[in-house]
């Protein structure tokens, strides 16, 4: 995670940017169904926990001493991660979006979302690896108004007609969920 | 105040106050008459296995350092520094051999003793250390690893305060030949509710499912759950709600999991996995239990377990109108690693911050509060009527027993919570 990324072109950068800038409308214009057609049938997406963890006290005066990845509970570890999803259980979520008995989200939340710092980190034969961040506005009816702070650490699979999710790591930036919900589409 | 706790509560708890939820004298009451009188849940031992390993824990808005001392013995102390009161400890979980204050370095022992003073060298009078430590939770006892903390000198013992809840407990807990054993740190959730909701919903409501949570259980799974279940209160406050499958019911219907995504979406490992354990279950918990498919428990206060999704919660007040709501993933301690790893998405996948299914409660949870907090509604408190009367005892299981839509878990909750603030009212 320390080094640069990798050098791009202009255009390949804009391709990138296309894809997300096009994931995050269908997103926040709540076209979940077209979102699903952007993720690969094999597709991982995982939310480690976060904690407060103890630093390691050997580690002093050397930057891993506070690194992040002390603080994620992931899908390799033996803790929990908040969410660890194929493509059936994320199709779950996506159609209960349409169920007219879906209390929690009826009538449904506003969200709007920014994504940026987008960062291509290596590349395969056709595999990029790709990280960006993102502020998530989201307001419900009886909800206090919540931003929603993350990274995100994807695997996309290059196709001819443009990307494909085949991996997503959601960093959220809070150990006690001071949110309404995690099961949104970040 | 200008309320008393018999107006909240009507005789038969068929009626409650809608400031049972919502007003702060009652709250201060519950800290005093509830958290400060019952044996409150800590963590499980798994946690804490080696010396000098700890986590943290709540007792209400306390909170505490659960740790495993040097000599092996567990230890509960409240989190906060006996020179000025900051907390000695601000990671989660971890090992050491010291807590230190970061304001004047005063350092206390894994087990809570204050260990040094640095500025005690340039003072003549030397203040007495053995008086200065963390102060201890007087009451420490495990059940199955359950660890449980009362501030409460006198309280009966853990076993007695349990009950015949143990029975039911065993159930699940009995299956296991090295028990269970919690993955990693709580999903620690603040959501804008009264503490007791998450509770009453764990203690036995099963029937909202087929109304809140429609859009993701199939009508017949719930259909099935309300004509199997059974609604179980061993003592006031203590309930657990269980399916009680038909003898000769076959493994894949009865056994624990298999109706979960772990098993689901886990293949044959899995569930080969999950059937071994149901093929033993006979002869570790009997043939009546071996039949149980449970599905919410609750211990009062403020303690849950669901069965069918295998997390443990504790419902932690932050003030009548915020709770942090933790849960824990919970798996048998001897399963192989790779299956710890399936077996945790049983709970995370519905439960929790993330949960499709917990997502919907919370947001009911959050919304009961907005609704107790309103004005003009004194008049109108809330039903809880539906069953009175109902429930009996049972020839084979101990406590009394109903069918899930009786509500008498929760009236038998309020009972127990109206005696537990009249026994300390006017005490304020």
């Amino acid at each position: 995670m320390s080094t640069l990324s990798v050098e791009v072109s202009p255009e390949q950068q804009r391709q990138l940017e296309r894809f997300y800038f096009h994931e995050a409308r269908l997103l926040d214009n709540r076209q979940y169904l077209q979102w699903l057609t952007l993720l690969s049938e094999d597709v991982r997406y995982i939310i480690p926990s976060r904690v407060n963890v103890q630093v390691n006290n050997r580690a002093r005066g050397q930057e891993d001493m506070i690194s992040i990845e002390h603080e994620l509970e992931g899908e390799d570890s033996m803790g929990c991660p908040h969410r660890e999803e194929g493509y059936m259980l994320l199709m779950l979520r996506a159609e209960r979006a349409y169920k007219i008995n879906s209390w929690s989200e009826n009538p449904p939340a506003r969200t709007r979302r920014i994504v940026g710092n987008i960062e291509l980190m290596a590349q395969g034969s056709d595999t990029l690896s790709v990280l960006s961040n993102f502020h998530l506005y989201y307001a419900r009816p009886g909800s206090d108004n919540i931003l929603y702070s993350g990274q995100r650490r994807d695997t996309l699979l290059s196709q001819t007609d443009g990307f494909c999710i085949v991996r997503r790591e959601v960093v959220l930036d809070y150990a006690a969920i001071e949110l309404p919900t995690l099961g949104l589409f970040f | 105040m200008g309320l008393t706790i018999r107006d909240l509560v009507n005789e038969d708890a068929s009626l409650i106050s809608r400031r049972c939820w919502s007003d702060k004298d009652v709250y201060a009451l519950e800290k005093r008459g509830i958290f400060g009188k019952s044996w409150l849940f800590l963590g499980h031992e798994s946690q804490i296995r080696a010396p000098g390993d700890f986590v943290q824990a709540f007792m209400c808005e306390t909170p505490i350092i659960l740790s495993r001392g040097q000599d092996g013995d567990i230890y509960a102390n409240i989190n906060s520094c006996s020179h000025r009161g900051l907390p000695v400890c601000r990671a989660d979980h971890g090992n050491t051999k010291r807590f230190v204050c970061p304001y004047h370095n005063w350092s206390y022992s894994v087990e809570g003793n204050l260990m040094t003073i640095p500025q005690e060298s340039e003072v003549v009078r030397k203040p007495d250390k053995t008086q200065l430590g963390l102060k201890r939770v007087p009451r420490v006892e495990s059940w199955r690893g359950m660890i449980f903390g009362s501030f409460d000198e006198a309280i009966i013992s853990l076993d007695d305060y349990l009950g015949d809840m143990r029975f039911y407990l065993d159930a699940f807990f009995d299956r296991f030949p090295a028990g269970i054993e919690f993955m990693g740190a709580p999903h620690r959730w603040v959501i804008n509710a009264n503490w007791k909701l998450p509770v009453e919903n764990q203690l036995g409501d099963v029937n909202h499912g087929a109304c809140l949570h429609s859009a993701i259980i199939p009508a017949e799974a719930q259909q099935l759950i309300e004509k199997l279940g059974h609604s179980v209160v061993t003592t006031p406050g203590h309930g657990a709600t269980f399916r009680l499958m038909p003898e000769n019911t076959p493994v894949d219907d009865v056994a624990w999991g298999m109706e979960a995504v772990g098993a689901i979406f886990g293949g044959d490992e899995v569930q080969n996995y999950l059937r071994e354990i149901q093929a033993q279950a006979r002869e570790r918990v009997g043939d009546l239990r071996a039949r149980m498919k449970g599905l919410t428990y609750g211990i009062y206060p403020n303690l849950s377990f669901l069965w069918s999704n295998t997390s443990f919660k504790v419902s932690h007040p932050r003030g009548p109108g915020k709770v942090e709501y933790w849960s824990w993933a919970v798996v048998p301690a001897d399963a192989p690693d790779n299956i710890k790893k399936i077996l945790r998405t049983n709970y995370s996948s519905f439960f929790g911050p993330a949960g499709i299914l917990e997502q919907e409660d919370s947001e009911v949870w959050a919304q009961q509060f907005l609704g107790s907090n309103i004005d003009f509604a004194d008049d109108r408190p809330y039903y809880y009527g539906l069953g009175l009367g109902e429930e009996k005892p049972h020839p084979d299981m101990p406590g009394l027993v109903s069918v899930t839509a009786n509500e008498f878990y929760a009236r038998h909750f309020f009972t127990r919570w109206k005696n537990d603030l009249q026994a300390v009212e006017g005490s304020l």
